[in-house]
């Protein structure tokens, strides 16, 4: 295999593999943030494969069509946070699973195990001893609330 | 079968084990053998690719290549959102070198600006605005782990063997005539590359840059609308605050 021939091969497959991580994380993670992570990551080894095509055949065609790439992922991370934004004051938290009700009507309801509690940190932590008066701050100064 | 066949199989095989070992299951038990495990895959991988031209190429490629989908799959793998973040940031540096060194040194630059510079600051800025405190459960489970990990392994296997079989089938017939020496001068390794790209950019490819303005333009008030419109309305457990806007 030639030289540029092998360039080609190699960067495709490392596409490949990025592509693939982002299969593996969108289908497997819970964490919305997490999911639209994966998605961004299939847009990179998208565009390594884009960029490699661009140097194999010398031409800029390639290159154009990352930029424009990265264009549409910054709007796409814009309005997609703002949705996440919006659906964690609907929910409370960012798990998908508090979205099953919109799953198709033939499909069971995806239930939490119960999970083995986090190993919770033992012995005493340090603190800090306290140091000089609390200042006394006058009760409106306190109470302000600037208009909403 | 051939040698490289069985390998490339071997490697998918302990790339999907490495990977549902390494997704979050619940327990942390066999995370550091998934690891090991989707190493040795990436490994084994790695080495079945065709050499490059020179030592210096080839070590660089390597490295780089690591650093960008070890760094890609310990941000799908992890269990803090803010780790996956800054696991994906350093896959984009890979990334980015991997683009440096194949004449896309704009892009490169691009990359590194705009997707670290911005969208993974506003992903951070919303994982801090999101994020409840401490580590929540569904950070800590996973669906499907082993499908996933199966599914998305063996996407990477049968995409690595088509390409290497078409390519090298093409090489040896002669199909593809690299064009990458003779005009070097010309073309995407030329020494004006930034002048050149934006002579292209903004010649044969104009329209489609405005739309790209167009559209970013639209989809920034879109993101503000959203909030605004469907984010502020109290939800049935946060304690409404005095002041705030009701629908």
């Amino acid at each position: 295999m030639n030289p540029e021939l092998a360039l080609l091969n190699n960067y495709l497959i490392v596409g490949a593999m990025l592509f693939g991580i982002g299969v593996l994380g969108f289908l497997s993670r819970r964490n919305m943030i997490v999911m639209f992570l994966s998605v961004e990551i299939m847009l990179q080894g998208v565009s390594l494969s884009l960029v490699a095509w661009s140097r194999f055949h010398n031409d800029f065609g390639g290159q154009v069509l990352v930029l424009l790439i990265i264009a549409v992922a910054a709007c796409e991370a814009a309005i997609a946070l703002a949705l996440v934004v919006a659906l964690f004051h609907r929910r409370g938290n960012l798990d998908i699973v508090a979205w099953q009700a919109l799953r198709e009507s033939n499909l069971e309801a995806y239930h939490d195990r119960p999970l083995p509690a986090e190993p919770v940190i033992a012995g005493p932590l340090p603190h800090l001893p306290p140091a000089g008066t609390a200042p006394e701050i006058p009760r409106e100064q306190t109470e302000h609330r600037s208009k909403l | 079968m051939p040698k490289s066949a069985i390998i490339l199989t071997l490697a998918t095989v302990l790339a999907a084990i490495g990977m549902w070992l390494m997704l979050p299951r619940g327990t942390r038990r066999g995370r550091m053998l998934g690891g090991l495990l989707a190493a040795a895959a990436l490994g084994l991988g790695l080495s079945q690719l065709p050499r490059l031209g020179s030592w210096s190429d080839e070590g660089l490629f390597l490295v780089l290549a690591a650093v960008a989908v070890a760094s890609a799959a310990a941000a799908v793998t992890f269990r803090n959102p803010v780790y996956c973040a800054i696991w994906f940031g350093q896959s984009l540096l890979g990334v980015a070198g991997l683009m440096l060194t194949i004449g896309a040194q704009f892009l490169a630059v691009a990359t590194v600006v705009v997707y670290a510079g911005a969208i993974l600051v506003t992903f951070l800025f919303v994982l801090m605005l999101a994020q409840p405190e401490g580590r929540a459960a569904y950070d800590r489970v996973s669906f499907e782990g082993p499908l996933a990990a199966a599914v998305g392994m063996v996407i990477v296997g049968v995409l690595s063997v088509a390409i290497g079989g078409v390519l090298s089938q093409a090489g040896v017939a002669g199909q593809v005539a690299p064009p990458g020496q003779e005009s070097v001068g010309s073309g995407v390794l030329a020494p004006q590359h930034v002048a050149r790209l934006g002579e292209e950019l903004f010649g044969r490819h104009l329209v489609a840059v405005e739309v790209a303005g167009t559209l970013l333009l639209a989809a920034l008030v879109g993101a503000a609308v959203i909030v605004r419109v469907a984010g502020i309305r109290p939800s049935s457990s946060a304690s409404a605050t005095p002041g705030a806007r009701t629908p």
